[in-house]
């Protein structure tokens, strides 16, 4: 994301905050096909992830005015409320209890990042793809599909045919390798 | 990789701050990590770094537009839906003119008549407004109920069909297009602060047109009325 977009989406969201029906308008415009398809990508079912962005965007809404306390750039934000409501629905459909609250972005706690730690950040989000490339294929796979699906421990216990401590363990050591990768 | 090897007290907080972000934490786990978030300024950083790092496989995501209806019932739901242009040179037959707004007037007339009936009423004690609406053919019964700005709608009994929904529109006495004011709930109640310009009066009518999933997808009614009638006082 370039610096003059992410400045662009800050500043609809807090003009959001304000009750400014024409900014929500714009960031909906703007974020909305991408969100889409994060619901999507988790629900795998078109007219639940359309139900899904309807909320998405009637808790961005309702929370726009907590986003500047949280530290979060405004893409990962919105994705964060979209992939969150996502699970929690899917894991509804599973009848499981929620394990991602979707609250969870908005809750963070406020520490605004520095103007280096966004810039390191926007580094190591173009380093992810080449980083991903390079781990094994099981274990970009199954980053992928905790991330993009949703995808539990039990989930991939049972896909991987291992216990469940074994399978964490694994995409733990995964997940610490993706960021040392990244952040080098 | 050291498969083998225990992680190092800084890679597990990175790990849990990793799991944390991902949402793979349960039980216990979870209570402890949301805990710690509030209270550990360094693991609240790590868990949004996450969050960060791993946005980027969502950016990279193939763009899916929403339908058109999506952004509608966006609107409807904030009660952002603003009342179309007075003039539309498409719109069609005025059907709240039509029969079933003669209908609904005679429904008004008898739910007043009723009022009027029923022994020992306070004629006005509240500023409030209702109208029950019964939909055509089917079990479906909606509440309406106004008291000041707040509207709140609810299905008070039948069950709707899964694959459609039934929109709520508001008609102002003045023969303007009538205005969509959200789909009916499938459960629970809708609330909503009425937006300016919609003043509940005796005059108003609510109605209830049958749309596909997510409500009309034009701003205006595009399946048949199936219910209507005036708001009363309450």
């Amino acid at each position: 994301m370039t610096d003059a977009r992410r400045t662009e989406l800050e500043r609809l969201i807090s003009r959001i905050s304000l009750g400014d029906r024409d900014a929500f308008d714009a960031l909906y415009d703007a974020t909305s096909a991408k969100l889409h398809a994060v619901c999507l990508s988790v629900l795998r079912d078109r007219p639940e992830a359309e139900e899904t962005l309807q909320e998405v965007y009637i808790r961005v809404w309702q929370s726009a005015s907590r986003y500047a306390s949280n530290g979060l750039s405004p893409m990962t934000w919105l994705i964060t409320i979209a992939r969150n409501r996502s699970i929690d629905k899917l894991r509804a459909r599973k009848s499981r209890p929620s394990t991602a609250p979707e609250d969870a972005a908005a809750a963070l706690p406020c520490d605004a990042p520095s103007p280096e730690s966004a810039t390191i950040m926007a580094q190591e989000r173009r380093m992810l793809d080449e980083c991903l490339a390079r781990l094994a294929d099981a274990q970009a796979g199954a980053v992928r599909a905790v991330y993009l699906e949703g995808v539990t421990y039990a989930d991939l216990a049972q896909r991987e045919g291992m216990p469940i401590n074994t399978v964490r363990s694994w995409l733990r050591r995964s997940l610490l390798r993706l960021k040392d990768c990244v952040s080098q | 990789m050291t498969e083998d090897a225990p992680l190092t007290p800084q890679e597990e907080d990175e790990a849990l701050a990793a799991e944390m972000a991902l949402g793979l934490l349960e039980g216990d786990d979870l209570t402890a990590a949301t805990t710690r978030m509030a209270e550990d300024a360094d693991f609240a950083r790590a868990v949004r770094d996450w969050h960060e790092r791993l946005a980027g496989m969502a950016e990279n995501l193939t763009p899916v537009m929403a339908p058109a209806r999506a952004r509608h019932a966006v609107r409807e739901r904030l009660g952002h839906a603003s009342p179309p242009l007075a003039n539309d040179p498409t719109e069609r037959r005025a059907w709240w003119r039509g029969p079933m707004g003669a209908f609904g007037g005679l429904l008004g007339a008898a739910a007043l008549a009723v009022l009027f009936i029923l022994p020992g009423q306070d004629p006005a004690p509240q500023p409030g407004f209702q109208a029950e609406l019964q939909v055509q053919d089917s079990e479906m019964r909606v509440a309406a109920r106004v008291d000041g700005r707040e509207m709140e709608i609810a299905m008070e009994g039948g069950t709707p069909p899964d694959d459609r929904d039934l929109e709520i529109w508001w008609i102002k006495p003045d023969g303007s297009a009538p205005i969509s004011i959200g789909l009916v709930p499938r459960d629970g109640n809708l609330r909503m602060t009425l937006p300016d310009g919609l003043d509940p009066a005796e005059d108003v009518k609510i109605a209830l047109s049958d749309e596909p999933l997510g409500g009309s997808p034009t701003g205006q009614a595009t399946g048949p009325v199936v219910a209507i009638s005036d708001l009363t006082r309450s």
